[in-house]
């Protein structure tokens, strides 16, 4: 029994990781870095919560964009039509999970129980047809101009935004972290590994599927709640494909279930399309920065499947596994080949 | 009366460009297990290379050729370099053949420019046909007129041929074709070329009928094919050429009737078809 | 008595579990090579292995001298190995005619007329012609399977537990058609049979456990209950 430690080294270097990141505006003066890494914070939101579906449960969905988009546009709206104020805030946030759990729940009822193809073919329709009707719906949305909107006064402050976001982030991190190692996320993981043992096992695998899938739609509403507001402005793009590219980017890149590993994709990613966009302006090779993008995705997905997080997570392990193995393996070594033969049976 | 009859003939056109990107999907998901996420960026290429040559060459006909080799060899690079790879891993395929569709459409803005391209239909087959009352536009027929054949096309091979034979044997047991002494890896190969081909040919018809072109255009029509794959029956080459034409029609009558419902109508009766029959509404047996 | 087939010592992992833990046999020219063990010993795992279905980990395969052991599986079979699997491997949605068509690697003059000659050994199949293999019956498809593997020119056929789940008077035919296969073709017989193995094999491989046990001539295993008893549980 593995004794739960509170202060593993892990735990340790996040822990000074976001207290640096508490810490960065009162020291910091730019302002394009604060607003930088909210996006990052926000785009990091997006990224975990789409990494419960892919990483740990083992999902491919094309259609993210549609619960970021809910969100931004829940929050947009109602913050428009009433009263900005953080209460109101809040409410919208609420509302747009509400949209995205009921979304995510009859979709993933549809589609999970069939081949992940069809799940993925279907998020990918249904995204673009909800980017449809986002455009057409002028009314409400005006289409792809969009409108601005009053954001709550205390986030008139880049500051208190910059540190609510990331409280925002933190606590879902956190909350992941504990939601992979239960039970539940357990089962997730189990799934993923093998759907057909899983299920033989006597778990009925849809419905852990389908709680998965209402969770990661939940999260990247909030998400989408909280980019809207640091914009001040909402259209069509929050619906694209774009932003499930952005998502599926930073996972594969960053680290597919790993929770930091799209922490680790989104801070990458966010900051190369900050630093190419300059350049682009410069220098219109770099227009196309996105092709960069998408060769290094496809060799990620190849070569280096765990990602960033993932390979280096190994790296460690391995190395901490050869120290260990030189002090036990000669213990070990004579004990095992005396109790165990070399079908794997126990003599 | 003519109205009915021009939305059918629309319906059906429509539905012919969208069979031929869906059976290439259909073909090689029923014999690899694949879905290739980025036939839609074959398509585009096909129409954009083909549109050049034409505008190049003033030869609709080279402009066809043009695309169908461009899909060929796109098809031979996917398939050697992407495909492969990842093979038998469901989800790495699916995440992989997705990149490559972002790489290719990008492509297409660096290699052509971001803007869209207009394309008039070629003069031997432009203008129209009156019967009676009705208006019959020369083009469209030309379209339903080549999707047909190459539905034949497709039926002859796989019923009559020693290579359709493999292949429909192939999808029902790799193992044993692989037993009989056949490289099936190969077979693979070509599948997928001709697949990606189609793809192309679809591509380079489809710009005179809607008259413009566009990068994002890939997307666009991969999506209605995927729709068409999952009601026509992942695998069937037939079904996939009356879904086809159910998603061209349906589209093409609800654009008159109901313009907003015109894209939910496909999409609704793709959801209808995976809560009812998720095998697809016309393959009787899996095959 | 020539060896036309040798394994040295093969090993066999599927996935984590080691199968084959040890396999040397020298399969004899123009005899019936009966391999026979337990369920679960590693019969079909030594077939397919032979095949390339299922690549080995160790040791060596030698197919007239020639090292087959990294081959492919279309490679190892257009050498002339023709493989019947457990299942029979019919195309369920191909005719009978079609399932053969597939089989055949040339369609020329000789192969027309060892098409013309398993018809003949297996008349249900001319009856049947154009039915879907899925229609057929048990002992129909083990027919078909057999024929075509015959229909190449191969040196050595497979066989992988032909009489399974047959009736007997089938079973009868079975035997009848390797016999008459046995004259042109090697014959490795994997069989849970004993009966049957013992009719029509010539010599006998005992498999147990993943490893090569025991082999001799068939005669000699009939009488010897001792070793029948340990490795068959029969006799």
């Amino acid at each position: 029994m593995k004794k739960q430690t509170l202060f593993t080294t892990s735990n340790v270097v996040l822990c000074m990781i976001a207290i640096t990141l508490i810490i960065i505006p009162f020291v910091s003066d730019s302002r394009t870095m604060i607003i930088l890494l909210t996006q990052i914070f926000i785009f990091g939101i997006l990224a975990m919560s789409y990494d419960i579906l892919l990483g740990y449960t083992g999902i491919v969905s094309f259609g993210h964009a549609m619960f970021f988009g809910i969100g931004a546009y829940s929050s947009a709206i109602i913050l428009n039509l009433y009263e900005s104020t953080m209460m109101i805030f809040i409410l919208s946030i609420v509302f747009g999970m509400v949209l995205s759990a009921v979304l995510s729940f009859f979709v993933g009822l549809l589609t999970l129980r069939l081949k992940s193809h069809y799940y993925a073919m279907l998020t990918l329709a249904i995204s673009g047809l909800l980017l449809v009707v986002a455009e057409k719906w002028r009314t409400i949305t005006k289409g792809n101009d969009g409108f601005t909107f009053r954001a709550p006064e205390i986030f008139r402050d880049r500051m208190m935004f910059y540190l609510f976001v990331l409280a925002c982030l933190i606590i879902t991190f956190m909350f992941f972290k504990r939601f992979v190692s239960s039970p539940l996320g357990r089962v997730l993981i189990a799934v993923r590994e093998n759907e057909q043992r899983t299920a033989s096992l006597g778990y009925k695998t849809l419905h852990y599927k389908v709680i998965a899938s209402v969770l990661a739609g939940v999260v990247a509403s909030v998400a989408g709640s909280l980019y809207a507001v640091s914009l001040r402005f909402v259209n069509t793009s929050v619906m694209s494909m774009d932003i499930t590219l952005d998502a599926l980017l930073m996972t594969i890149i960053g680290g597919v279930g790993t929770l930091i590993g799209p922490l680790i994709g989104a801070t990458v990613i966010e900051f190369a399309q900050h630093y190419l966009s300059g350049l682009a302006r410069d220098y219109p090779i770099f227009e196309r920065w996105i092709i960069i993008f998408g060769i290094i995705y496809i060799l990620a997905v190849i070569f280096f499947p765990r990602g960033i997080a993932g390979t280096l997570g190994n790296k460690y392990a391995q190395w901490k596994m050869k120290r260990s193995e030189a002090k036990t393996s000669k213990t070990y070594s004579g004990l095992e080949s005396s109790m165990v033969d070399k079908r794997g049976d126990l003599k | 009366m003519e109205l009915i009859i021009s939305l059918t003939i629309n319906g059906l056109a429509t539905g012919m460009l969208i069979f031929l990107l869906a059976a290439g999907v259909t073909l090689i998901f029923g014999l690899m297990d694949v879905l290739n996420f980025a036939h839609g960026g074959l398509f585009v290429w096909g129409a954009y290379t083909g549109i050049f040559a034409y505008a190049f060459t003033e030869s609709f006909t080279i402009g066809i050729i043009i695309a169908l080799l461009t899909g060929a060899i796109l098809g031979f690079i996917t398939e050697k370099l992407i495909i492969t790879p990842v093979y038998g891993n469901h989800v790495q395929q699916i995440l992989i053949t997705l990149g490559l569709m972002i790489v290719l459409s990008e492509c297409i803005k660096v290699v052509f420019g971001p803007n869209g391209i207009p394309v008039s239909v070629p003069p031997l087959l432009a203008g129209s046909w009156e019967v009676g009352n009705i208006i019959i536009i020369k083009y469209r027929i030309f379209i339903i007129v080549i999707g047909f054949i190459i539905y034949g096309l497709f039926h002859y091979i796989l019923t009559r041929t020693k290579i359709g034979l493999i292949v429909r044997a192939g999808v029902m047991n790799k193992e044993m074709v692989q037993a009989l002494g056949i490289n099936i890896k190969r077979v693979f190969l070509y599948v997928f070329m001709f697949g990606a081909a189609l793809a192309g040919l679809g591509g380079v018809l489809m710009a005179p009928y809607s008259g413009v072109i566009y990068a994002e255009m890939g997307m666009e029509y991969a999506i209605l094919g995927f729709i068409v794959v999952v009601i026509g029956g992942m695998g069937s080459y037939s079904g996939t050429l009356l879904a086809a034409i159910l998603v061209g029609l349906a589209g093409s009558f609800m654009a008159y009737y109901v313009p907003y419902l015109s894209l939910a109508v496909n999409m609704i009766i793709m959801v209808i078809v995976l809560v009812f029959r998720p095998q697809g509404l016309f393959t009787v047996v899996k095959g | 008595m020539t060896t036309l087939l040798q394994l040295k010592d093969v090993h066999t992992h599927i996935g984590q579990y080691h199968i084959l833990q040890g396999i040397n046999i020298n399969i004899v020219e123009n005899e019936v090579n009966v391999l026979l063990g337990r369920n679960g010993a590693g019969k079909t795992t030594t077939l397919k292995t032979i095949m390339g279905l299922t690549p080995s980990s160790k040791g060596s395969i030698h197919l007239h001298g020639q090292d087959i052991t990294k081959r492919m599986t279309y490679e190892i079979a257009n050498m002339g190995i023709g493989y019947v699997p457990e299942d029979q491997g019919v195309f369920s949605d191909l005719t009978v005619e079609e399932n053969l068509r597939v089989a055949m690697r040339k369609e020329d003059e000789t192969t027309l007329k060892k098409q013309d000659y398993v018809l003949d050994l297996f008349p249900d199949l001319k009856t049947f012609w154009k039915k879907a293999g899925g229609k057929l019956s048990g002992g129909q498809k083990q027919m078909l399977a057999m024929a075509r593997a015959f229909v190449n020119d191969s040196e050595m056929l497979l066989i992988d537990e032909p009489s399974k789940g047959l009736a007997p008077i089938v079973v009868e035919k079975v035997m009848e058609a390797i016999n008459e296969m046995k004259k042109t073709t090697t014959i490795v017989l994997v069989e849970q049979n004993f009966l049957m193995a013992s009719r029509i094999g010539d010599n006998f491989t005992i498999i147990d456990d993943g490893k090569t046990v025991h082999h001799g001539a068939m005669s000699a295993l009939v009488d010897d209950n001792q070793l029948k008893q340990k490795y068959l549980g029969i006799g």
